[in-house]
């Protein structure tokens, strides 16, 4: 592989790139022939280059002026991660249109809100199911002058002016760009580094959704930051594989800007079902993932190990008992023992790596957690397996990164130290604040709410924290999820829920008692492993409703909550529990886009069952 | 007590899982669907309970006595008949050499030829052709005598495996009165597979859901036909939409 020169941040700066068309455009000119992106295709993974992707992007620039965009304007996206997402995110960009990602899995009515809310003048649908939504609300949102579809099967026979498939729109594009082939610079050149360049609309838990906004400015910042910190070696070019959606601040970091400091190879995963395939073939260098897919990965290899032989069972505990002492080492800065070392090296070369290639983390450099709090007692197994595994932490108002965990001084536990371009502080009632570059413009037409967010340039996070004696910063919790028992005592529930989360039987929940006299929770079983536990104590069920109220699931899961519970002190047990008992998707109300329980709307809709522990 | 029990039974073709765990209970004298898309796993069920594929974990009882793993040929002795999908009809043989390997493994003569008498009288067309080979008739008259040959059997429990498959909506209806008759009058019981819903909630009056190899749904028959899943998914109402060719499905939630 080619060596690549990966410019810093200041270095692009003195060089007059500082917004993300111009650096994109650096990119695509410099590294023309090399591969940024694999997308599978009957089967078969096929090659972007770079040279292709600039085209594209200039395309959908060209036609996007071509239909009337105006500096400033919004174009939504609604589809799951393909390269058209891309090209159109550049092409947006590049045009000096503001792109505002859709998840692909609300409903017509949420669609409606954010167009509406940052006043769409184009959207850009992923297929026949995204354009319906749209189609079925266009009455109602006045600022909306075209529709774009990405994959036009099923809609040969269909037609409407408002509607043009993505094909069209790059020819259109093309033709725009023969005639006229100094407006892309032109429009380029233009952009400025404190414009609106993307919001992001945050899947609230609370209230309806705010579109963030960030700038180039942010953007730049964010990217580089993270890039810095852990720069490849000169003759790597990362691969990675992208699932999770890209109107996630997270993955548009990770997937849609990060490519751009690093030369990052994006790798499509094919769907969300094929994703465990998809690992595998690529094996990623880099990985970043939320909690719920690493909880998802450790379930899958300790249920594994469950069916190996007694021989296979014994290597492993072996195995991960050195990974477990070299990580302790590792982990106190120290350098382990030969004896160890060794004993750890021949058991990850029989045992460990085989398992990290079973679920293709064999290659990684390191892995990232994000997005949502995670046990550190599942980091930690991670680390034992010989994985360089870190947390990040930020928000959608701090373009995702605030802090980080640094190589070789990672602290579990913690959610590492500042970003080098961020300050930290603990405000008076323990509310973590933070400011830097990274610090968002604000909410997108609701002064008012960014007024409260951001007061002297501090970010109020609305977590709770402190800051420990290395300089880490350790989160406590949603500040307003703190739970005050009707004794008066704080407690802080996401603690108690990432230990319940380990158990593999466990996939999420959420610990109720604020008002109350003592702790309860809601479990979501994990539909999967808790069945196969079923199938193995020959439970008998029929469906997922069924499973939950069987006596012996609701003993199964009473045992890992007696488990959790020893770690806590007597006010902080959970006294009685309830198992929801319908199979949550994403597409539901109660679930974030990210697979998280959403206290409010759990807390809401199963009020009955929550009395019912009362 | 119910006549049939299963409890989480696996079955395997080859390496792949067809069956992953399901329970399900039959009461004497009742008719119970399955409804399932292809693929998902509702044959495997009934090969299962036949004993033609023998399950890899659970267990089967049939009154109260574990039939897993004992021979076809058992099952079919204690009083479980399987109608396969297809017919499966012997194409060489007469009406009336189909209709007596039903009842092979019967010993009472009289019983026997009373008993044929009885299917005819459920479906004259088999004694209008009592002489002609099963593999000359039409796929109607081949599902007629594939059902008469399994009650020739006396069953107490009759597997029914897509019995309308290929058949004239007018043939179709007959086809289901003359299961409910059975039904009702032999007082057989029926587990019945059926890849036309609407047919199938009719005439049972509990029903699963299966997907995947695992039941997502059961209620009654009643309460089915209700679902939004099940209106979608089996019975075809669409929710109107903005187009009127609308391709796409949403997600099933199954509740």
């Amino acid at each position: 592989m080619a060596i690549i020169e990966r410019e810093k941040l200041h270095e692009l700066r003195n060089a007059g790139i500082d917004t993300i068309p111009r650096l994109f455009r650096h990119r695509v000119k410099v590294w023309a022939d090399n591969v940024v992106m694999r997308e599978k295709d009957l089967g078969l993974w096929q090659e972007i280059t770079w040279a292709e992707y600039g085209q594209k992007a200039r395309y959908v620039a060209a036609a996007l002026l071509e239909l009337g965009l105006q500096n400033g304007d919004r174009v939504a996206i609604i589809s799951e991660n393909c390269p058209e997402w891309l090209y159109s995110d550049q092409g947006i960009l590049a045009a000096g249109g503001v792109t505002v990602g859709i998840y692909t899995t609300d409903s017509a009515k949420q669609v409606e809100y954010v167009v509406d809310n940052c006043g769409a003048k184009f959207y850009l649908a992923e297929d026949e199911e995204q354009l319906d939504k749209i189609l079925e609300v266009r009455e109602r949102v006045p600022s909306l002058e075209k529709i774009i579809v990405f994959d036009m099967k099923g809609l040969r026979d269909f037609k409407d002016d408002m509607v043009i498939s993505f094909d069209d729109l790059l020819e259109m594009g093309q033709k725009a760009d023969e005639k006229d082939p100094g407006l892309y610079d032109k429009h380029v050149d233009s952009c400025k580094a404190e414009e609106l360049a993307i919001l992001i609309y945050t899947s609230g838990t609370t209230g309806p959704p705010k579109g963030a906004m960030l700038s180039h400015f942010n953007i730049m910042e964010a990217v580089f930051v993270l890039f810095e910190v852990e720069p490849p070696e000169d003759d790597l070019i990362d691969e990675i594989l992208t699932f999770l959606p890209l109107c996630h601040v997270a993955e548009r970091n990770v997937s849609g800007f990060g490519p751009l400091a690093t030369g990052t190879i994006i790798n499509f995963a094919e769907s969300m079902a094929t994703v465990p395939q998809d690992i595998r073939e690529v094996s990623p260098t880099f990985y970043f993932a939320v909690p719920r897919i690493w909880e998802k990965f450790y379930s899958t290899m300790m249920l594994r190990m469950k069916d190996s032989t007694s021989l296979e069972k014994l290597a492993f505990k072996w195995a991960l008992g050195a990974g477990q002492k070299v990580a302790d080492y590792r982990l106190r800065g120290e350098s382990p023992p030969f004896a160890i070392n060794a004993m750890f090296k021949l058991g990850h070369r029989f045992v460990l790596n085989n398992i990290k290639k079973s679920i293709g983390l064999d290659r990684v450099r390191f892995c990232l957690s994000g997005a949502a709090p995670i046990s550190p007692d599942l980091l930690r197994f991670y680390y034992s397996l010989g994985i360089d595994m870190r947390e990040v932490y930020g928000q959608t108002e701090s373009a995702g990164v605030a802090t980080m965990h640094y190589k070789n001084r990672v602290k579990f536990g913690t959610i590492g130290e500042n970003a080098p371009n961020v300050d930290i502080k603990i405000a008076e009632d323990g509310e973590i604040l933070m400011k830097g570059p990274t610090v968002f413009m604000g909410y997108y037409g609701n002064e008012a709410k960014t007024a409260e967010t951001v007061v002297d340039g501090w970010l109020y996070t609305g977590d709770v924290g402190k800051i420990d004696e290395d300089g880490h910063v350790i989160i406590l919790d949603r500040k307003k999820d703190i739970i005050i028992t009707a004794g008066g005592k704080n407690i802080t529930p996401s603690e108690i829920e990432n230990q319940l989360k380990f158990s593999p039987y466990i996939n999420d929940s959420v610990v109720i008692g604020d008002q109350r006299k003592y702790l309860t929770a809601l479990i979501m079983i994990d539909e999967e492993n808790v069945m196969e536990y079923a199938q193995e104590q020959r439970v008998p069920f029929t469906t997922f409703a069924s499973l939950t109220r069987t006596k012996e699931i609701t003993k199964l899961i009473e045992k890992e909550v007696e488990a959790v519970n020893k770690n806590f002190a007597r006010v902080e047990t959970i006294k009685k529990f309830r198992l929801i008992d319908i199979l949550l998707t994403t597409d539901d109300d109660e679930i974030t886009p990210t697979g998280k329980l959403k206290r409010n709307f759990v807390n809401e809709k199963f009020k009955d069952l929550i009395d019912t522990m009362y | 007590m119910p006549l049939l029990k299963i409890r989480n039974i696996e079955s395997y073709y080859g390496p792949i899982m067809a069956i992953k765990g399901v329970s399900l209970d039959i009461e004497e004298g009742s008719i119970v669907t399955i409804l399932g898309a292809n693929g998902a796993g509702k044959t495997t069920i009934l090969k299962t309970i036949s004993g033609v594929l023998e399950p890899e974990k659970g267990t089967i009882e049939f009154q109260d006595e574990r039939i897993d793993g004992i021979s076809p040929a058992d099952i079919v002795r204690r009083g479980i008949v399987h109608v396969p999908e297809g017919r499966e009809v012997f194409d060489d043989l007469t009406v009336r050499e189909n209709l007596m390997m039903g009842s092979y493994l019967r010993k009472d003569r009289l019983g026997i030829k009373n008993d044929v008498e009885m299917v005819c009288d459920y479906f004259p067309i088999l004694r209008e052709r009592t002489n002609q080979l099963a593999g000359y008739m039409s796929g109607g008259e081949q599902q007629m005598l594939a059902m008469a040959r399994a009650l020739m059997a006396r069953p107490k429990l009759m597997l029914l495996d897509e019995p309308s498959l290929g058949l004239s909506p007018a043939l179709m209806n007959d086809i289901f009165h003359i299961v409910r008759r059975i039904n009702s009058e032999q007082k057989t019981t029926i587990l019945l597979v059926e890849q036309n819903a609407r047919m199938a909630l009719a005439l049972a009056q509990f029903g699963y859901v299966l997907d995947l190899g695992r039941f997502v749904m059961e209620n009654t028959c009643e309460e089915l036909k209700e679902n939004e899943d099940v209106k979608e998914f089996y019975l075809g109402v669409k929710e109107a939409t903005v187009r009127d060719t609308k391709r796409w499905k949403r997600k099933k939630k199954w509740r």
